[in-house]
């Protein structure tokens, strides 16, 4: 690598390159690398929650699996989509800047403003609909609701693995009951199911079993450590794309007034890094939260 | 690394080089959305989880390597991506050593 070559007669400066590098090549090495090191971290920040994923799906598989299958794969599939288009929207943006197309550019910076606004869209109409369901694992923060006199939120007697409560299809005459707001889930078939095929873990023998009997309850604690993750990766993915779409604006402002071109792109290359980035997360969000448990319903159990 | 960037050298990959990779990416979505639905258990239990990671391990390799430009990218970039998941990798294998190990506490079962 070149280090200060330059004679003292004429110092020729590309309008891009700032002060402290000596060429454009150094001066883009440097800034991805910062990124990159920036997105390591980032890696190490969602990893966190991939880990508390890993140790309570490990324990509790079946209360994993329940939870998972009440989620919308549709919707999640929609964002996934939606996630990878602007990726590609994204990418030719970076690709129009390198080129020094101003208005390709910005047309690219529009329409992956518009994906991620869907995105965003997409995840207020999945958590509005947890809020209706009593989903949201925070006692308090679901929707209030006074059953009509005589209403049973359990029906009376019925164990928890014959109940069609929060199950993929509602059944029509399950009322939503819900005075305090509270975190509600009442069907436990899948534990019946493992503990019938006799492959519960330890963990679960113990977790969801009040004197040899399965206990609703205790399911329903484990199903809400599962909503209690996807609130949290979703939320801080969701944030993410929050802040994205800031960075998206700041961009759109500067490659509309022109400043990048075939020399000076750094910006859109290192902002499109960051969306990528949050793409990856969906990617793996998608399966692990939506789909894990999804073979369970179309096995016919 | 050491030679001299030329004018067109970070061009990459042209546009249908990013509709390929877009391509790959939808079907990967779609295709781990119907093996979900089939019941892999008997190849073992969890063997849904390691299908469905290992497509979006691929989609992962593809956004990196190509939207991403790592594959154009010098070695310190390449470093830094592999520490990454390295260090990832240490954080889930310590993690889980301790808790596959712990006692339940209960001495029944």
């Amino acid at each position: 690598m070149s280090t200060h070559g330059h004679s003292d007669k004429f110092v020729y400066h590309e309008p891009g390159l700032q002060h402290q590098f000596s060429d454009m090549e150094q001066q883009e090495e440097s800034v991805s690398i910062g990124m990159w090191m920036f997105l390591v971290q980032e890696i190490m920040f969602f990893g966190g929650l991939f880990t508390a994923y890993l140790v309570f799906r490990s324990k509790y598989p079946m209360a994993f699996a329940a939870g998972s299958n009440h989620l919308d794969a549709f919707w999640g599939g929609l964002n996934t989509i939606v996630l990878i288009v602007s990726s590609l929207t994204m990418a030719l943006t970076v690709y129009y800047a390198q080129k020094g197309n101003r208005n390709l550019q910005v047309i690219f910076i529009i329409l992956t403003m518009l994906f991620g606004a869907t995105f965003l869209g997409v995840k207020a109409i999945e958590y509005n609909d947890k809020y209706h369901h009593g989903l949201v694992p925070i006692a308090g923060l679901n929707l209030r609701a006074k059953g009509t006199a005589g209403a049973e939120q359990h029906p009376e007697g019925k164990p928890c693995w014959e109940v069609a409560g929060h199950s993929a299809e509602p059944a029509a005459e399950h009322q939503y009951v819900n005075p305090k707001g509270e975190f509600e889930w009442a069907d436990c078939s899948l534990a019946k199911l493992a503990q019938d095929e006799g492959y519960l873990t330890t963990a679960e023998q113990i977790g969801y079993f009040s004197n040899g009997e399965l206990d609703g309850n205790k399911f329903r604690d484990k199903v809400r450590i599962f909503y209690y993750l996807y609130f949290v990766m979703t939320g801080l993915h969701a944030l993410h794309m929050i802040v994205g779409l800031l960075l998206m604006t700041w961009l759109l402002w500067t490659a509309y007034k022109g400043y990048y071109n075939a020399d000076y792109y750094m910006p859109v290359e290192m902002s499109g890094l960051y969306w990528h980035f949050v793409d990856i997360v969906w990617i793996f969000l998608f399966p692990l939260l939506y789909l894990l448990g999804r073979h369970f319903l179309h096995a016919g159990h | 690394m050491a030679e001299h960037h030329h004018e067109n050298d970070h061009e990459h990959i042209a546009i249908p080089g990013y509709l390929g990779v877009f391509a790959v990416l939808i079907v990967g979505t779609i295709l781990t959305y119907f093996v979900a639905t089939i019941d892999l258990d008997w190849i073992f239990p969890g063997a849904n989880t390691l299908v469905a990671l290992l497509i979006a391990f691929t989609k992962m390799a593809c956004v990196m390597l190509f939207f991403m430009h790592v594959r154009w990218s010098p070695r310190l970039i390449w470093l830094a991506v592999a520490a990454s998941f390295f260090w990832l990798a240490i954080m889930f294998a310590y993690v889980m050593q301790d808790y596959l190990t712990r006692s339940t506490g209960v001495f029944t079962q």
